[in-house]
């Protein structure tokens, strides 16, 4: 799962630096001409600043977790596979990238088969061959390495035991590399997305005598349109410039417009957007590709024209929810989930996260977009602002008549699971004659505690993220009776082990046809929604500022954010 | 922590030979000191087993498996033993230590204070590269400070019971009551944003451009020594009224001498024991404790690294970072007290 707006985090910290950067945002911020940025003819030339809060860690394909590979980590690393460089669904949408097409897979899907175009190099002018392509996915499986996503490990034959090169030469048996173009993966299971998964970044190709371990990272040979110039720190100030063996003939989605990419971070969320909107000097040619506008610099901003002309809107597939489990009391209960499912209000909650502009409400688990295969539906309708009659009514048939209490787990400070959410969840639900009690733990306590089958609550609030636009890895995870993990990380909060949820997930991996799949993704969420294992409450909105100078903006709906690969500065 | 006496007669005690004299207690306080910083580390270890949060599951991701996160854990040794992984921090600050890439092998030469669990640097370097940002950031502000501080202090000392003094009273405590990240941010909406006067601070390393570091380092050094000015201004005021109410100064007045002689020959040397001593203490704590400045002005130093260190339980940066501040500190209260000696001849080493 990802975390594109992890930096809301901090801003909970900081929340009255925001508040005084707000207040004095629109005096200070309007730009000296009226230079409409987005608008206009894209050039090559400049250089592109990127204003980030965390650094840019782990610049290892290997390690690094994104979904469709990442927004700088696309500009050096090229995959088999990439997400579609266009606005909105158009670019929820996987098409080929170092691979000719989005492969060839057998009857079953198990076995996938990809060419690789020709006259692909990397930056030192040497070919990239299939070879590498296997070798980077192998290193991936490195302890010193880890990081990145679990699918490889489940999916490839052989893969839940490999250490990884370095402990075992011998190498992945369920990949092929017949010729130095071709490559065939084996898995053990069908699995019709697979041409998703090859967007991320372990499908990059990585040359054996070019790999030094844990140091890679500092120096990794670019397919991409960049290539690293210097990596301070881990990440904390990344340069790069003009990759000259990349070539735009065999690259349909990066546009490389920027002849330099300063990548600058450890920056404070507040002054990221303050410098954003003064757009002064080299900050008109920057974006954050980290940062979202706050609600109150949202509300400054809005009032001022020329600003709000360069806020960026996205939509990434994301759903926060009441998560349930049904092994404590009175959870078990389904009348009991549902009398809460009835009471939720969703303006309030919406209130609670910033407003209608950060929020959408949601009544289905899967986010609101085609490419999930989006069913509308909404079993336990409780309208705009809860229905408490009727969830008293389904509460009495519970069997509790004059109310109940519970406890909600929240975490302490997170603008997405915080106590803001958890105090709306409460008021709403009193309404309805159920008492609330508020137990908020520390973040990463609140994290150990819901992933772990032993600790968790009964009631809790949590969020689930898209590693690619999908029904597969939304629901999956979620609720595949095969993935309840005993003594590990566990995502599956209701512990929902039904053979017919199991066997659909199964039936629907087969497909090859995306959008037949997408269709029965979204029959799947509804039939599951019946049983009231969680209440969903928002898909969140993203809202970015860039720099008076930018052009060429790209907000696909599979990442919600400005796409960096497309931006120009002249 | 500081081990001055303040006595009216000279009086050297422990007569141990070769314990004697500024020599002999600068060894006895290197001792203490590495006393301390033991203490520190065993601290850090022992909290680090208490606080939530499994670290190996942290460093692989939330996705890892569970054979995967015990692939980690046994890469980063997480495994040992507590008492074994003390040891072998011990070990690797006095003789180096040995890591795998995976590909080849790194050696961390001493004092190695291992690798970070999170970027597989190493802690050292780590350090090296934060401590020029932190140490910028701590002497600016401290030339700052004192020159404000003590300036108005002398101001305020001097013009006592004026209109003047009690405006320059209430400035400098508002100084100090406005926390640093309001004084920062308004102060780089104004400067940085409305007058454009300055950038908005990027740190740029003195080697590289001594004009650029200090450009960018003003702002930060500023709203720093706004805040810190008002502690010396009050210090250095009450210092100087109170050494003007002594007998020896009625003596130099009664000879004759001029207030402005009074005021700054001699009121002001009594005055700046009291204010060495806080501003030792001060540049030293800054080295950990200028955390807020750090975050708001995106300066990467030695406070920054340590609170991230501290989110994603990646102990072997946390120890060595709490070790430098520590350092710093016991580095700090040594020279305190060896200036306030020769500020003030009344005091003896012990």
């Amino acid at each position: 799962m990802r975390h594109p707006s992890r930096t809301n985090a901090r801003r909970a910290a900081a929340a009255s630096v925001s508040l005084a950067l707000a207040t004095a945002a629109v005096a200070c911020a309007g730009p000296k001409d009226k230079d409409e940025g987005a608008k206009g003819t894209p050039h090559k030339g400049g250089t592109l600043t990127i204003l980030n809060t965390e650094a840019q860690t782990d610049f290892d394909p290997a390690r690094l977790y994104t979904s469709g590979g990442g927004n700088v980590p696309s500009l050096v690393f090229r995959t088999l596979t990439t997400r579609n460089r266009a606005n909105g669904a158009a670019g929820s949408k996987v098409v080929p990238d170092l691979a000719t097409d989005l492969g060839t897979p057998s009857k079953n899907a198990t076995v996938w088969t990809y060419t690789l175009k020709k006259g692909i190099k990397y930056e030192d002018g040497s070919p990239i061959t299939s070879a590498d392509i296997k070798y980077g996915i192998e290193r991936s499986f490195a302890a010193e390495l880890s990081g990145g996503a679990p699918y490889l490990r489940d999916w490839l034959v052989g893969g839940a035991g490999y250490p990884g090169p370095y402990k075992d030469k011998k190498g992945l048996d369920s990949i092929e590399t017949p010729d130095a173009r071709t490559i065939v993966f084996h898995l053990n299971k069908p699995e019709g997305e697979f041409p998703f998964l090859a967007t991320q970044t372990q499908f990059t190709p990585v040359p054996r005598s070019k790999d030094d371990g844990t140091k890679y990272e500092n120096h990794p040979l670019s397919s991409g349109p960049y290539r690293v110039i210097s990596n301070e720190n881990d990440g904390e100030h990344l340069v790069l410039e003009r990759n000259r063996y990349w070539s735009a003939a065999n690259d349909t989605q990066r546009k490389s417009y920027p002849d330099r990419i300063d990548v600058r971070s450890g920056l404070d969320s507040a002054v990221i957007n303050q410098r954003l909107s003064a757009s002064q000097g080299t900050d008109a040619a920057a974006v954050t590709t980290d940062t979202n506008l706050g609600p109150a610099e949202l509300a400054k901003i809005s009032g001022d024209k020329s600003l709000a002309a360069r806020v960026g809107t996205g939509h990434f597939g994301y759903t926060n929810y009441l998560a349930f489990n049904p092994k404590v009391k009175p959870f078990d209960n389904p009348k009991v989930r549902e009398a809460i499912a009835y009471a939720i209000d969703r303006s309030s909650v919406i209130n609670a996260v910033g407003g209608t502009s950060l929020a959408e409400p949601a009544t289905t688990f899967l986010p609101n977009q085609e490419a999930f295969g989006y069913t509308p539906y909404d079993p336990f309708p409780a309208g705009k602002s809860g229905n408490p009659k009727k969830a008293r009514e389904v509460l009495a048939e519970a069997g509790y008549k004059h109310g109940i209490t519970l406890t909600l787990t929240h975490a302490n400070q997170d603008p997405e699971a915080g106590p803001e959410i958890a105090t709306a969840v409460q008021d709403a639900l009193k309404k309805a004659g159920i008492t609330v009690k508020l137990r908020g733990l520390e973040i990463n306590q609140y994290r150990d505690a819901y992933k772990d089958v032993k600790a968790e609550p009964g009631f809790f609030l949590a969020r689930w993220g898209a590693d690619w636009p999908s029904g597969g890895p939304f629901l999956a995870p979620i609720f595949d009776g095969r993935q309840v993990v005993k003594d590990g990380a566990n995502f599956n909060h209701a512990q929902l082990d039904d053979p017919a949820v199991n066997k659909e997930i199964d039936a629907i991996n087969k497909l090859t046809d995306l959008n037949a799949a997408a269709k029965r993704w979204g029959a799947l969420d509804k039939r599951i929604s019946a049983q009231a294992l969680d209440v969903p409450l928002f898909h969140p909105v993203y809202k970015r500022l860039y720099g008076k100078d930018v052009k060429n903006i790209v907000i696909s709906n599979w990442t919600g954010v400005l796409d960096v690969s497309q931006v120009a500065v002249k | 922590m500081s081990t001055l006496t303040l006595r009216r007669r000279p009086l050297v005690l422990r007569r141990l030979p070769g314990l004697q004299g500024l020599g002999g207690f600068l060894l006895r306080r290197m001792v203490s000191a590495v006393a301390t910083l033991l203490a520190i580390t065993v601290i850090v270890y022992a909290v680090f087993y208490i606080v939530p949060g499994n670290v190996a599951q942290i460093t692989c991701g939330e996705r890892c498996s569970p054979a995967q996160v015990h692939q980690v854990a046994a890469q980063l040794h997480l495994d040992d033993p507590v008492y074994q992984r003390y040891w072998d921090f011990l070990r690797g600050i006095v003789a180096g230590r040995s890591f795998s890439t995976g590909t080849s092998i790194e050696h961390c030469a001493a004092p190695c204070l291992g690798l970070s669990y999170r970027s597989d640097q190493q802690v050292t370097e780590l350090i090296t590269a934060k401590l020029p940002v932190t140490g910028s950031l701590a002497l600016g502000s401290l030339v700052i400070y004192l020159l404000l501080g003590v300036g108005t202090g002398l101001l305020a000392a001097w013009r006592r019971g004026r209109v003047s003094e009690r405006l320059l009273t209430g400035l400098t405590l508002a100084g100090t009551a406005t926390p640093v990240f309001v004084i920062g941010l308004l102060l780089m909406i104004v400067v940085c944003g409305q007058l454009q006067w300055l950038p908005f601070p990027q740190y740029v390393p003195l080697t590289e451009d001594p004009e650029q570091w200090a450009w960018n380092l003003l702002l930060p050094w500023t709203s720093l020594a706004l805040i810190e000015a008002a502690k010396y201004a009050r210090v250095t005021r009450a210092a100087i009224l109170e050494t003007l109410a002594e007998d020896h100064v009625r003596t130099f007045r009664a000879y004759g001498l001029s207030e402005r002689s009074v005021l700054g020959r001699h009121a002001l040397r009594g005055a700046l024991a009291p204010v060495i001593a806080l501003a030792a203490n001060d540049f030293g704590s800054m080295f950990g404790g200028a955390v807020l400045t750090e975050t708001l002005f995106g300066l990467p130093g030695i406070g920054q690294a340590l609170v991230s260190a501290v989110n994603v339980a990646d102990l072997p940066v946390v120890v060595g970072m709490v070790l430098v501040t520590g350092f710093f500190v016991v580095l700090a209260n040594l020279v305190a007290d060896v200036l306030y000696a020769v500020a003030d001849r009344r005091v003896v080493l012990v």
